[in-house]
């Protein structure tokens, strides 16, 4: 199949369709969990695959960045013996949201240029993204279309299902989703011009449904130039609970810490786990100099990784995706769209603070 | 790979999380979107705690000592060296000659298992768990006056709260999901009073913050119940309530102006603050260990819920522990039985003695300081301590140390070698949250199933098959599934009737209700701290939020040891400054009792004649510094004020 | 000419990774080990592989991430001649949990190097113009290549002035260096301490005192710095006044590193991630970056 050649998958053929590729690769999707949760999991049918899900907490990211990852383990009782892990098996992620898979994009290339890390890439070759539409915005806090990373992509999926009703419209986006989809293309139809229509008019609708907006042009602004006065960080900080949540739910972020870890065996791991710029040991050196021991310069941090311009010219892009689940997970109010709001509002008392506010 | 669900081991908020593991190893956790609690959030411990509790030098396998060393050995030779010991101690001086000191960490069937182990197999009176190091006070407390000795409130409710009277507890910090309601409550536009005498992340989120004296708590809420009364700005049904004429009469001398030389409190601030509350219902109260460690902490209590019962409002008490509520609710106590009967409740021992086959005493066993006290004395030959680093949560560290080293027989079971553990005759390696099955009672009361998630590591065994196997060596039954014991409390504990495994299994768990009890307004006693002239500064002891009791577990967590390696403790910059002490440099902190090494650091929050200490990992806390002198009626030491004082160490 | 540090002819990931693995290190042998003071000692490795011993080079700034097996990773600069074939040199401050256990390794255990990591020092723009080099305890470490690369090629560059400051006598780096350069007649070796003992003739004070003593043209000079960071803030301050310009004073940032290829994000000032776009900056460089503070 020609890449950009859309088709059009019948719902009741779902199950034949990812069935079969259950044979070449383990299938991961959003999955029903306890009361009511929806995580994305190993599944074990394609009737398991929960469509309509809101969110998901634990982004799939962990499926390329583990949350916990064993780099290689080695002998050091006797001569040095270094093993290498395991290389991780193929695995499609069905049900991927596009802003997830934006953030996806992003690692990639933060992950291969201009050094390769050879555990993501390795993970991110063996893994086919069959991305979902979002045909409305699935929560509350999502705001996709401020960070240009959604409700639906051009480009950057391997494959995009659109959920038209009774069917899916189906797109090939890359090499490696034409590959996955070759062997069981038969059950796909040629997409006619009514399911183009169909998407357009959801495509349409969707972007009317979103509750959070987020101004970030402006926030990138002032952040990029250092407007920001300390005394605005600082009151953003004050209330951090430094529970590394945002930086651990984002899809975007990606900063690790690395530990040898002592194993039953007598062996040692070399793991990696996700580590955040909000804990005050992320930056602490042997000296005990700590050049952001505030928590206002943690969360300045934060933002200035996101929101500035010198790491749009780095990164490609911003690192929000808009997922929304920074103002989830936040046990207080620093989710990106609080924070930028608040900056707005600082910066405008402060800027001119003879000016009598305005409802912002 | 898999991914389960269970219930988090730290703090009593009780979140719901996954956990994710591939070959033996955590792989991944997550909070639970749609649970009450979590609500799709975690904190710094439930992120970053699953590789501690999992940790490479995890106990393994049993141990035993020889000579001078702890060598491993066999189940079997374990439990029949314990058992033969304590048959031996039985032999030679009785029952009262051992002592069990349970944990509040570990699940309701074990706590309830282990007070039968001890009342009914071994028959001692000596059986308390490790909520007397820390929250007890709140049991004859509210006991006494809502009748409820648990949180009123619901964890969720909190937002909609008119007005908070938050007394020394660092929410914020110790209990993360707490303190992110409160922070709504505040956003809501909840009036939010914060009583602590330093500034803490609590501080943001405050409309006013009295900082009193510490040590001087009651002084200032009776006073507060004098404003109250005085100014009629009670609730109405509060003057129906029993003992409101005694109440109102006995605080008759009590001088408000004079709180300015005695509590260091403006008068004006504490009329205004009562006044807030007041006008703001309804009103919570909430009281953290700033309270429940303090001077005369059962009267504290008293005082405390008698405000709230005044302005018809409800009470939250601050437990930390995750099954702090659980342990007592089962009756983990020298002085109660399970479901909150006292021991000199004649008709409530038949009822227990029916039931456990066994005598009862009406009088209270030693209680757990007691009994560390007593394994240096002698009284007691024989010491069990289940799932407690009792060597540091003791106060008094080197007095603690060298009574447990006396000990004819310490048995101890816990994860890790722990201080306690490495003086003990006989370890047990116990089981995590992570690998065993049972429940937990938060502290909303929501009674939630832990889940086994991994394979015991090594060896290690749920402390529920310890007590079995130790009771059965001692020839008793005590059964191993939970199911069956959750299933026994049920029937004979009120609060839990209805309650069973497969209930609480389901989502969220079951919250044990709220019994219909007359509240009643109590009288509280006067009294404040005596400080000693030669020790001019007043201690302020507090935790962080990534380091959990004595640090055993948290410790071992890259990440959160990370957070502070260098242990500190802070001064008011002007009162460095008087006594030529230099930040980063090591200074000594003595009391009366013992000295721990600090690194200074600087922040005018403290005030002067304060020096805050937090708590951090292993040895060095400020329970060193902390005497045996107990609330007497709760049996609670004194660890939230001492007097000490501080010099630079050359 | 506006000066910039130059890009460096290797970086492991970057032109090669011989085990075809980022993050899995080659195995050193160490050779020797020597005292320097109570607290540092300089190691002499040799990578067990020959040939791959044979091809490794680096160049003077660079760094390594040292794998000391059974405790973790950590990062240490080249601190020895980089023409030398045989061996490289890294001098260790025992303070964490990795160097810690580094000093209790003995000579023929072995380590993991990653590396040559980041950039080095502008020792091709340098050529030609007069040195000072202001160093403090350890910071002496990461500049000692570029001293030897600076007096093996001793004709290509102007007059040359080495500052050297520590807390006593005792706790100098390379005292038998020192010693050495102290005699020359090609270099102004002046070296200060706090703390004096009873054979301690020279100068007594912190090291921008001795700045006080160099004579240089500050059109046609370059200022390398590495130290505590109280002695670069002065020392930087200090040589402003004299007249260098911001490009012309060069140092090596500190900061807490985990991965060494810029991935983790530990070792990041706003954008720029010290280890594979540092650690040397100039000043001019720095303060173009809102979080660094002098």
């Amino acid at each position: 199949m020609r890449e950009s050649e859309a088709a059009v998958l019948k719902k009741s053929d779902v199950s034949a369709f990812f069935g079969s590729l259950a044979s070449d690769m383990r299938l991961i999707a959003p999955k029903e969990a306890f009361g009511g949760d929806v995580i994305f999991d190993a599944i074990e049918s394609p009737k398991d695959i929960v469509w309509d899900y809101g969110h998901d907490i634990y982004p799939p990211k962990r499926f390329l960045l583990p949350h916990y990852e064993e780099m290689f383990r080695y002998d050091c009782r006797g001569r040095i013996h270094i093993q290498p892990a395991p290389k991780p098996s193929p695995q499609a992620i069905i049900g991927i949201r596009s802003c997830d898979i934006s953030a996806i994009r992003f690692q990639e290339r933060f992950f291969t240029q201009p050094i390769v890390d050879p555990y993501y890439k390795d993970r991110l070759d063996a893994t086919v993204l069959f991305g979902l539409v979002c045909t409305k915005p699935p929560r509350r806090e999502c705001f996709c279309i401020c960070c240009d990373s959604g409700p639906w992509l051009e480009s950057g999926f391997d494959v995009q299902l659109t959920d038209l009703g009774d069917r899916f419209l189906y797109e090939v986006g890359s090499d490696k989703g034409a590959k996955a989809t070759e062997p069981r293309a038969y059950l796909l139809t040629p997409a006619r011009s009514e399911d183009f229509a169909e998407r357009r008019r959801l495509e349409l609708q969707a972007d009317s449904l979103f509750q959070t907006t987020s101004y970030i042009a402006k926030a990138i602004t002032y952040i990029s130039a250092d407007e920001v006065p300390d005394e605005v960080w600082e009151e953003l900080g004050s209330t951090c609970f430094r529970c590394g949540a945002c930086t651990n739910l984002c899809p975007v972020c990606t900063c690790f810490t690395v530990d040898d870890v002592e194993n039953t065996d007598g062996t040692f791991s070399r793991c990696r786990s996700w580590d955040s710029c909000q804990f005050s040991g992320f930056t602490r050196e042997a000296s005990g100099h700590n050049p952001r021991s505030a928590y206002g310069q943690r969360v300045q941090r934060r933002f200035y990784h996101k929101c500035s311009y010198q790491y749009i010219m780095r990164d490609g892009r911003h690192g929000c995706v808009g997922c929304g689940r920074c103002i989830t997970a936040c046990l207080t109010n620093l989710g990106l769209p609080d924070v930028v709001k608040r900056i707005r509002r600082a910066m405008h008392a402060y800027l001119e603070p003879e000016t009598k506010r305005s409802e912002v | 790979m898999s991914l389960a669900f269970t219930t988090c081991g730290f703090c009593s908020a009780g979140c719901g999380m996954y956990v994710q593991v591939e070959g033996g190893r955590v792989i991944g956790v997550c909070g639970s979107a749609n649970h009450p609690v979590s609500s799709g959030r975690l904190c710094i411990k439930g992120w970053n705690a699953t590789p501690a509790i999992l940790g490479p030098d995890r106990l393994k396998k049993p141990l035993v000592r020889k000579g001078d060393r702890l060598e491993p050995v066999t189940w079997e030779e374990a439990i029949s060296f314990a058992a033969s010991s304590i048959r031996r101690i039985l032999d030679d001086v009785g029952p009262q000659g051992i002592g069990v000191i349970g944990s509040a960490r570990t699940t309701n069937e074990e706590c309830y298992s282990l007070v039968k182990f001890a009342r009914s197999v071994i028959g001692t009176a000596n059986i308390d768990g490790a909520n007397r190091f820390s929250d007890f006070s709140l049991v004859p407390g509210l006991l006494a006056t809502t009748g409820v000795p648990a949180s009123q409130v619901d964890i969720n409710a909190l937002p909609r709260a008119g007005s908070m009277l938050i007394v020394g507890a660092n929410v914020t910090e110790q209990l993360p999901h707490i303190g992110s309601r409160i922070e709504q409550a505040a956003l809501n536009g909840c009036r939010i009073i914060s009583v602590d005498p330093r500034v803490s992340r609590l501080n943001p989120h405050t409309h006013m913050w009295l900082h009193p004296k510490p040590g001087t708590d009651l002084l200032w809420a009776r006073a507060m119940l004098k404003v109250i009364l005085d100014s009629s700005s009670y609730a109405e049904t509060a003057a129906e309530l029993g003992g409101f004429q005694e109440l109102k009469s006995s605080l008759g001398d009590i001088e408000v102006s004079q709180l300015k030389y005695s509590c260091w409190l403006e008068p004006e601030d504490l009329i205004r603050a009562t006044q807030i509350l007041a006008d703001n219902p309804p009103v919570v109260v909430m009281f953290g260990l700033g309270v429940l460690q303090q001077v005369n902490s059962t009267e504290l209590v008293k005082a405390l819920a008698d405000i709230a019962l005044l302005l018809g409002g409800s009470v939250m008490p601050l437990r930390g522990q995750n099954n702090a509520q659980g342990a007592s609710d089962v009756g983990l106590a020298c002085d109660y039985l399970p479901g909150y009967a006292h021991v000199s409740d004649p008709a409530a021992r038949k009822m227990w003695e029916l039931l456990w086959n066994c005598k009862l005493p009406a009088e209270p066993g030693l209680s757990a300081v007691e009994m560390v006290n007593a394994c240096g004395s002698g009284e007691l030959k024989g010491l069990v301590v289940f799932g407690e680093n009792v060597a540091l949560s003791a106060p008094n560290t080197q007095v603690s140390m060298d009574a447990l080293r006396k000990a004819e027989f310490l048995a101890v079971s816990d994860m890790y070698l722990t201080e306690t553990a490495s003086l003990a005759h006989v370890v047990f390696p116990a089981c995590s949250f992570l690998e065993k099955d049972g429940t937990f009672t938060s502290i909303e009361r929501r009674v939630q199933r832990v889940r086994k998630v991994v394979e015991p590591v090594g060896e290690s065994k749920p402390d529920l098959e310890i007590i079995a196997d130790l009771a059965k060596a001692l020839g008793s039954e005590i059964s191993r599934e939970p199911a069956k014991i959750l299933g026994e409390i049920a029937a004979n504990v009120a609060w839990y009737r209805g309650l069973s495994l497969d209930k609480v299994s389901e989502p969220w768990g079951v919250q044990w209700k709220i019994p219909e009890v007359e509240p009643t307004l109590v009288l509280v006693a006067d009294g404040a701290y005596q400080e000693k002239a030669e020790y001019p500064f007043l201690l302020i002891a507090s935790r962080q939020v990534y380091n959990q009791h004595t640090g055993t577990v948290s410790a071992r967590c890259p990440v959160l040891l990370r957070e502070y390696p260098d242990t500190y403790a802070e001064l008011n910059e002007a009162d460095a400054e008087r006594l030529g002490l230099r930040p980063n440099r090591e200074i000594r902190i003595s009391s009366e009792h013992g000295s721990i090494l600090r690194i200074l650091m600087l922040n005018d929050g403290v005030p002067q004649g304060c020096i805050h200490v937090p708590h951090f990992f292993g040895g060095d806390s400020p329970n060193a510094l902390a005497s045996y002198e107990c609330d007497p009626i709760s049996g609670v030491p004194v660890y939230k004020t001492c007097s000490v004082k501080v010099e630079a160490v050359k | 000419m506006v000066l910039t540090p130059s890009k460096p002819l290797r970086m492991w990931g970057v032109t090669d990774s011989p085990s075809a693995d980022l993050y899995v290190p080659m195995i050193a042998v160490i050779e020797d080990i020597i005292d320097e003071t109570p607290d540092t000692k300089t190691f002499r490795l040799r990578f067990e592989d020959d040939e791959y011993a044979q091809s490794f080079s680096w160049e003077p700034g660079q760094f390594v991430e040292v794998t000391v097996f059974g405790a973790g990773e950590a990062p240490i600069g080249f601190a020895s001649d980089p023409a030398e074939k045989r061996f490289f040199e890294l001098t260790v401050v025992a303070r964490g949990k990795v160097t810690k256990a580094m000093h209790a390794m003995q000579k023929g255990d072995r380590l993991g190097i990653r590396g040559p990591l980041g950039n080095c020092w502008p020792l091709e723009a340098m050529k030609g113009m007069d040195i000072v080099i202001i160093s403090g305890g350890c910071g002496l470490a990461p500049l000692r290549p570029a001293i030897l690369h600076i007096l093996r090629n001793r004709g290509d560059y102007g007059d040359f002035w080495l500052l050297y400051g520590a807390r006593t006598p005792a706790d100098r780096d390379y005292k038998y260096d020192l010693e050495k350069w102290a005699k020359r007649d090609d270099m102004h070796l002046l070296q200060t301490v706090d703390v004096a003992d009873e054979n301690w003739t020279e100068t007594v004070g912190v090291v921008t005192v001795l700045l006080e003593k160099i004579k240089v043209n500050p059109e046609n000079a370059v200022a390398l710095t590495c130290g505590p960071p109280v002695m670069i803030k002065f020392s930087t301050i200090e040589l402003l006044d004299m007249g260098f310009s911001e490009d012309r004073i060069v140092t090596s940032q500190e900061r807490y590193m985990k991965c060494g290829v810029g991935k983790c994000g530990h070792c990041c000032v706003n954008h720029v991630y010290l280890c594979t776009e540092g650690p040397v900056f100039t000043y001019a460089q720095l303060r173009a970056l809102p979080e660094f503070r002098l």
